[in-house]
């Protein structure tokens, strides 16, 4: 069976979540491997979500919010905007691969777009491989 | 953690949810998670039945927390809410799992579908037991409101309001009401004059003892939230009064307009070059004045109405700007009463006469012998000066669509259909009020179908064209709408606020004031004293922004909490 992996969304309520229900309403297929978790703001997506997602073995994590300028809280996606670039910066110094951890804009009326990036995060993820993470959170099940 | 009873309701939708994912095998694998006490699938949570089996169950088994695993929380979260109410429980002790939009409706039948929605529900379930009980908080409704703009739809809105007693600050840039809709003589379909329905509300409007008009005014700071807004607007005419003044108001319309596609960016008219090119507008004020005629003074023996400039091209506005159609067939005639022995052709790309009456209008306009050419959308006319034997002044080549064929047409004045656009000043008003635009920067409603006049921002309402184009019936309706919501709101007297918003815990706080910067709402206030940072609630919208910045983690997202979002984590990995 080919690896599926697991790719854990943090969406922001007002462009985001509803770009991704308008895939729905419009019928637009995607793969099935993201697990949407809704936020009022990307701006309150902590960086602590993205580690304790990849800490419970995501092999991804998908970030997005309104384009920059149209953030419904006027300037919350900037902060993540900042934000994410910073916490990649880290996570590499982990070891953890830059493409798994992405930020994406998605507005209200990109139903399409949500699903381009998800396929597009699956496939890529899928060439990589597991999560380091994953591999040394199975190893510790092991050992114990 | 102590195990809360928790009730798990997965939806099939019909066959919505139910073809693609195994709703049963979702229902049995909830009832082993920690703290189900009962899971059922049913054919439709959302209908009486369905929400009456939710109640009943919170009674019966003393359920403490509900989880409805179904569309979209955007969709049916308040339905749901509002069940848990009826039946006792606090509604913020619900939880929805998205498994239609986000599973069902994007994804194949199969494992992969059901294992996503087992994840979604395991997911909630997580979530739902580390949810608090909320208290909305209920804040009083100050009945006065604010008016953007002094058209059509502004002045419709101010009257509806100011009738029912009701005062109605009226702000206008420009030195006088109307807007677009002065700009014009008669009106499609039936021909009625513009002016005399302007002048008659523009007096109301101006000796209604409840409006206070402001021309040459302009809205510079909006502060508060729904039924408590303190608008500060600047006077810009150099009468008497202060130049500011702070109004306090409890509603916001939004009746900014639109604006005219400007003619010069398209080339191939020959607008700007050739003189007896001119935009609809141009027109109107040429039939205002009573004299249709070429440059020169000469009366025009053809006249080529041209459809659809700006509008529904890939290289300008992709949208329709619904009206021209009708205004080019009002043209047609006014052209044909006032110079009868003059030829008339109306080069269109679809004949859209969706409203009440332009069907007929419509058939009216090719009875008074209009000669109607279709050109294909994604092509366009071209126009040229015509040569010195011709007897006419320009010549316009179609690509005639209905009979297949190249024709050239005699043109003395031609009259272009210049679309609607968004105003230069709509991102700052998005800013002002803090709504949102759309691609092309029309204002968005809170919901395109169910809530046309509301907007994501409480208290801010949205008319007429601003929204999108629109003619002047649909402004009417949604200015009049968005009145009678608001005066709906004012009758209640008292407002319920959401009860999501951040805390301070005052215990953790550093008083690095961090948070006082990043707040959008100046929402966060420090006192001095006790060098602490607290949250004005009333004024936060729940963004969370702060939550996620403080150093000392003291801020917490009421129902949003750090808990809650990691137990979710946990859940869709399990």
């Amino acid at each position: 069976m080919s690896f599926e992996p697991r790719i854990v969304g943090f969406l922001c309520n007002w462009c985001s979540y509803s770009g991704a229900d308008l895939a729905g309403t419009s019928r637009i297929h995607y793969r099935p491997n993201v697990r949407v978790i809704r936020v009022m703001c990307s701006a309150r997506i902590d960086p602590t979500f993205v580690i304790k997602a990849l800490a419970e073995g995501a092999d991804g994590v998908l970030v997005c919010g309104c384009h920059p300028g149209d953030c419904h809280y006027s300037e919350g996606n900037y902060k993540t905007m900042r934000r994410m670039p910073l916490l990649k910066r880290m996570l590499e110094d982990f070891g953890i691969e830059e493409e798994r951890v992405r930020l994406e804009w998605v507005s209200a009326s990109e139903g399409k777009r949500f699903a381009d990036i998800v396929d597009d995060m699956t496939e890529r993820l899928r060439a990589l491989g597991p999560s380091r993470v994953k591999l040394a959170l199975a190893y510790d099940a092991v050992e114990r | 953690m102590t195990e809360k009873r928790i009730g798990v309701y997965v939806c099939n939708c019909g066959t919505n949810i139910a073809n693609v994912v195994d709703c049963d095998a979702v229902a049995e694998a909830a009832a082993d998670l920690p703290g189900v006490v009962v899971s059922r699938s049913y054919k439709y949570m959302c209908s009486n039945p369905g929400q009456e089996m939710i109640t009943q169950d919170i009674r019966d088994e003393q359920l403490e927390r509900v989880v409805v695993a179904a569309c979209s929380p955007r969709m049916h979260e308040p339905t749901f809410r509002r069940a848990a109410e009826t039946a006792g429980l606090n509604p913020y002790l619900v939880q929805m799992a998205n498994i239609r939009e986000q599973c069902s409706w994007v994804h194949d039948a199969g494992e992969m579908a059901t294992e996503k929605a087992k994840d979604l529900v395991r997911a909630a379930v997580y979530r739902v037991t580390r949810h608090e009980s909320l208290e909305r908080l209920s804040v009083d409704m100050c009945p006065h409101t604010l008016v953007l703009g002094g058209g059509i739809a502004g002045m419709s809105a101010a009257l509806e309001l100011a009738d029912a007693g009701k005062r109605v600050y009226l702000v206008e840039r420009t030195k006088a009401l109307g807007g677009n809709v002065a700009r014009v003589d008669l009106t499609a379909p039936y021909l009625d004059s513009a002016r005399d329905m302007m002048t008659d509300r523009v007096t109301r409007v101006i000796e209604h003892p409840d409006v206070s008009v402001m021309l040459e005014s302009e809205l510079e700071k909006l502060e508060g939230f729904v039924g408590n807004f303190k608008a500060t607007i600047s006077h810009h005419s150099s009468g008497e009064g202060p130049p500011i003044e702070v109004v306090d108001v409890g509603s916001v319309i939004v009746c900014t307009g639109y604006k005219e596609f400007d003619a010069s960016r398209v080339t191939h008219f020959g607008y700007g070059k050739l003189p007896d090119v001119i935009t609809s507008f141009e027109f109107e004020g040429m039939l205002k004045q009573g004299r249709i005629e070429m440059k020169d003074g000469r009366l025009p023996q053809y006249v080529a109405i041209v459809h659809c400039v700006g509008s529904r091209s890939e290289e300008f506005h992709g949208y329709c700007s619904r009206v021209c159609c009708m205004t080019a067939l009002k043209y047609a005639h006014e052209v044909k009463s006032a110079l009868p022995r003059t030829y008339v052709s109306d080069v269109y790309v679809d004949m859209h006469a969706f409203g009440k009456g332009c069907e007929d209008f419509y058939r009216r306009s090719a009875e008074v012998k209009t000669l109607f050419l279709m050109y294909g959308k994604g092509d366009h006319p071209v126009v040229r000066r015509a040569d010195p034997g011709d007897d006419c002044e320009m010549l316009i080549t179609v690509d005639e669509q209905l009979s297949g064929e190249q024709i050239e047409l005699p043109a003395d004045l031609i009259i272009l259909m210049v679309g609607m656009e968004a105003r230069e000043d709509s991102e700052q008003v998005t800013h002002l009020v803090n709504i949102s635009q759309d691609k092309d920067g029309w204002f968005i409603e809170s919901h395109p179908k169910l809530d046309p006049v509301a907007t994501t921002t409480d208290g801010v309402y949205i008319a007429g064209a601003c929204q999108a184009p629109k003619d002047i019936p649909d402004s009417v309706a949604q200015a009049r709408a968005a009145a009678a919501r608001i005066l709906g709101k004012i009758s209640r007297g008292k407002l319920e606020i959401d009860a999501m918003f951040a805390a301070v815990n005052e215990d953790l706080c550093s008083g690095c004031r961090v948070c006082n910067e990043i707040c959008p709402y100046s929402a966060i206030e420090f006192d001095a004293e006790t060098k602490r940072s607290h949250v004005i609630s009333a004024l936060c919208k729940a963004c969370g922004a702060c939550v996620a910045t403080c150093p000392s983690a003291a801020i917490e997202a009421k129902h949003f909490t750090d808990e809650q979002i990691f137990a979710e984590i946990a859940g869709v990995l399990a």
